[in-house]
């Protein structure tokens, strides 16, 4: 019996694979391995997919049926493949060294996802202030902006690096950079106010400073302020990689932060 | 602010000095600041404790940052005075800069309009080329197709247009901001909010506000609980739960049933009512000297000599059943007493010359419903629509113009874009490459 469990071990260890292939191209330059390595990614990513869709039917067998969405572990394999789907969907205008930080990334989500103790990994019944559809549209927005911000702070950190062997040049980071903003601040605002329009009709309140609003206003907040800055203020380069950066730690505030230091509406996301 | 500004600033005229304001609050500048002081008082927030009571903040932080807390109001920091001003500073900020874009696009389509831009030297500096007479019509087909709209400028000059809107992705996002902040308005001067606790066949006219108060919050109509059901997971957690309602009006007639699930809420007369909690509360009937006194948990009774209440409900007492402990007062001395329903001997108990019996325990579900009221949802909602639609057209589509003019030399394609200009340059050169 194929579980949902096995089929996320097997991506786990492609993610692996898919690092180690990025190294070896970066030590031996050949343009093959690039080519073998976008495969894995795509085959990686296929094969994430039907482990989360698995778990999604294992969790209708289990007679709770829902989307793999509802608690921190889904949450990370979630992360984890809208990494992999944004890096997919920006392909064109990607490098080799943002792909193969994306890939980290990712791995580092799943293993983390599968082997930190104290993760409640298995199928939660889904409690009833999430058995919404705006579930699905809320926790997709918010990931794929928290995987678009993974990219602009692989850019704005590259940006601190000579562009020299694996380095894109600066114009080229700043260019990913701000695509990266610009997708990720527009799937941050769909995320919140869809979070804020299901908030309305399930605790009776669009917005109630629960930390995780809070944090995520702050981190709306500051990527608006990068992007007036770049706009009115002219800013490029060095000053943007480092506001970037500080835009993701924001990020990982909103994310991880919130869950372990402040208690909230949105607890159950531990 | 320099001596010499402040000099100037002294000797200019009032309204002058109002403009000069105004000016200085259209500035991004400004917006930047206050968008960051908003970040951090919310970062503030979101670290301090809110809305706690004093002893709280005493045990977290101490007397003396529980003193400065107090002072800049961190203990309510979405509801302080300064951060209002810092909203109100953002909102005025929000709409200078509207206003001064407005003026600027419109500013420079008159001066478009006047003076249509050197088209040779617009193809020099960005990106165009001149094609061979006689391909003009393909020109125009091909833009067409892509969707863009032609005006004719002079005898030899056209124009094509697109995303004409994109240029005003930035006003639409603003301006959806500031419905945000105005339906927050009026739902904090015109809304109410509030909860409600009803038994089963309880009905209530007002919710209790959840400030220190408990002010009740009235209704404007009465809603009766009718039924509260539960369904639990195999495993025993809540599945789903919901109360059926109904609502009454002032004379008592039914004029609204329905049932309240959670991300189900019941809506009527701008009120809206949420399921929010649900909870167990027993009632015990006791016989008091023959009298019947229902009680529920927490109530003295007071019909025999001495008063009692119920302190404690067990579902099972060493395998006895149902059981009761009531707590009296002996003297001075409080004292408790096990009742057992189903148990002849324990069922009756005499106290300072009363006899009591626990006659019954009838166990019942309370439903717990938020209520509130918020006129300013519509306007917060429309504030959404508008911004992400603002978004959508300020970062992904862009203002693009295509200027075509003929001359002996042939005809010359030059273009601007606001936004995405690489994007633009690839469109340009394929039109190039699609003419040759």
């Amino acid at each position: 019996m194929i579980t949902h469990d096995m089929i996320l071990g097997i991506s786990t260890i492609l993610y692996l694979a898919l690092f180690f292939l990025y190294i070896v191209y970066f030590a031996a330059g050949k343009k093959g391995i690039l080519r073998i390595a976008w495969y894995c990614l795509l085959v990686t990513f296929a094969i994430q997919t039907a482990g989360i869709g698995l778990r999604w039917v294992e969790s209708y067998s289990l007679g709770m049926g829902h989307a793999p969405l509802s608690n921190y572990y889904e949450s990370l394999i979630f992360f984890s493949w809208s990494v992999s789907l944004f890096v997919i969907a920006m392909r064109r205008r990607l490098f080799p060294v943002i792909t193969f930080a994306a890939a980290t990334a990712s791995l580092a989500l799943m293993a983390y996802a599968s082997l930190f103790p104290g993760i409640e990994r298995g199928i939660q019944p889904l409690i009833p202030a999430l058995q919404s559809n705006w579930l699905h549209v809320h926790v997709i927005t918010c990931f794929l902006a928290y995987a678009a911000f993974l990219v602009s702070f692989t850019c704005g950190g590259l940006y601190f690096f000579e562009s020299r062997g694996i380095v894109p040049p600066g114009r080229i980071l700043e260019d990913i950079n701000y695509r990266s903003i610009i997708i990720g601040f527009s799937m941050l605002t769909s995320g919140i106010l869809t979070g804020a329009v299901w908030a309305h009709y399930a605790w009776g309140s669009y917005w109630s400073w629960d930390p995780k609003e809070t944090w995520s206003l702050i981190t709306w907040i500051v990527y608006a302020l990068i992007l007036h800055l770049r706009f009115t203020g002219g800013w490029r380069g060095k000053r943007t990689a480092l506001l970037s950066i500080i835009g993701f730690a924001s990020v990982v505030m909103t994310y991880f932060g919130v869950n372990f230091f402040l208690a909230g509406l949105h607890s159950y996301a531990t | 602010m320099t001596a010499t500004e402040s000099n100037s600033a002294r000797q200019a005229a009032p309204a002058s000095r109002m403009a000069s304001f105004l000016q200085s609050l259209a500035s991004v500048r400004v917006g930047i600041v206050v968008l960051s002081l908003i970040a951090a008082t919310s970062l503030v927030g979101s670290v301090i404790r809110q809305g706690g009571t004093e002893e709280e903040y005493l045990s977290l932080y101490g007397e003396k940052t529980y003193h400065f807390i107090k002072l800049f109001g961190f203990d309510d920091a979405y509801h302080s005075v300064w951060f209002y001003l810092l909203l109100a500073l953002f909102a005025m900020n929000l709409v200078a800069c509207t206003v001064r874009r407005m003026r600027s696009i419109k500013g420079e389509r008159e001066r478009r309009a006047k003076a249509p831009p050197d088209v040779r030297a617009l193809a020099a500096a960005g990106p165009g080329f001149t094609a061979p007479a006689g391909s003009l019509g393909e020109i125009s087909r091909r833009l067409a197709a892509s969707s863009y709209r032609k005006k004719k400028l002079s005898e030899t000059a056209e124009l094509y247009e697109k995303g004409l809107l994109a240029r005003y992705g930035v006003v639409i996002v603003h301006a959806s901001i500031l419905a945000v902040l105005l339906g927050g308005l009026i739902g904090l001067v015109g809304g109410d909010r509030g909860f409600i606790v009803l038994n089963v066949g309880e009905t209530a006219e007002a919710a209790v506000s959840r400030e220190r108060t408990r002010r009740p919050v009235p209704l404007g109509f009465a809603v009766r609980c009718k039924d509260f059901n539960i369904t639990l997971y195999p495993g025993g957690q809540p599945k789903e739960y919901a109360s059926d309602v109904e609502i009454l009006d002032g004379r008592g007639e039914v004029v609204k049933a329905g049932r309240i699930k959670v991300n189900q809420p019941l809506s009527y007369k701008g009120v809206r009512l949420y399921q929010s909690s649900y909870g167990m509360s027993n009632r015990y009937t006791f016989k008091v000297d023959g009298r019947e006194v229902a009680l529920g948990e927490q109530e003295v009774a007071r019909t025999g000599r001495t008063p009692f209440m119920v302190v404690r409900y067990a579902a099972e007492v060493h395998d006895f059943g149902p059981g009761v402990m009531v707590a009296y007062m002996d003297g001075e001395e409080p004292k408790t007493l096990w009742f057992l329903k189903d148990v002849e001997r324990m069922r009756t108990h005499t106290l300072q010359g009363s006899r009591i019996s626990l006659e019954g325990i009838t166990g019942g579900y309370y439903t717990g419903l938020e209520m509130s009221r918020d006129p300013g949802v519509p306007v917060v909602l429309t504030g959404f629509g508008l911004m992400l639609v603002g978004l959508y057209i300020n970062f992904f589509t862009s203002h693009r113009r295509i200027y075509v003019v003929s001359d002996d030399a042939g005809i010359h394609v030059a273009g601007v874009a606001a936004r995405n200009r690489e994007g633009f340059r690839e469109e340009i050169e394929r039109l190039s490459k699609d003419l040759s």
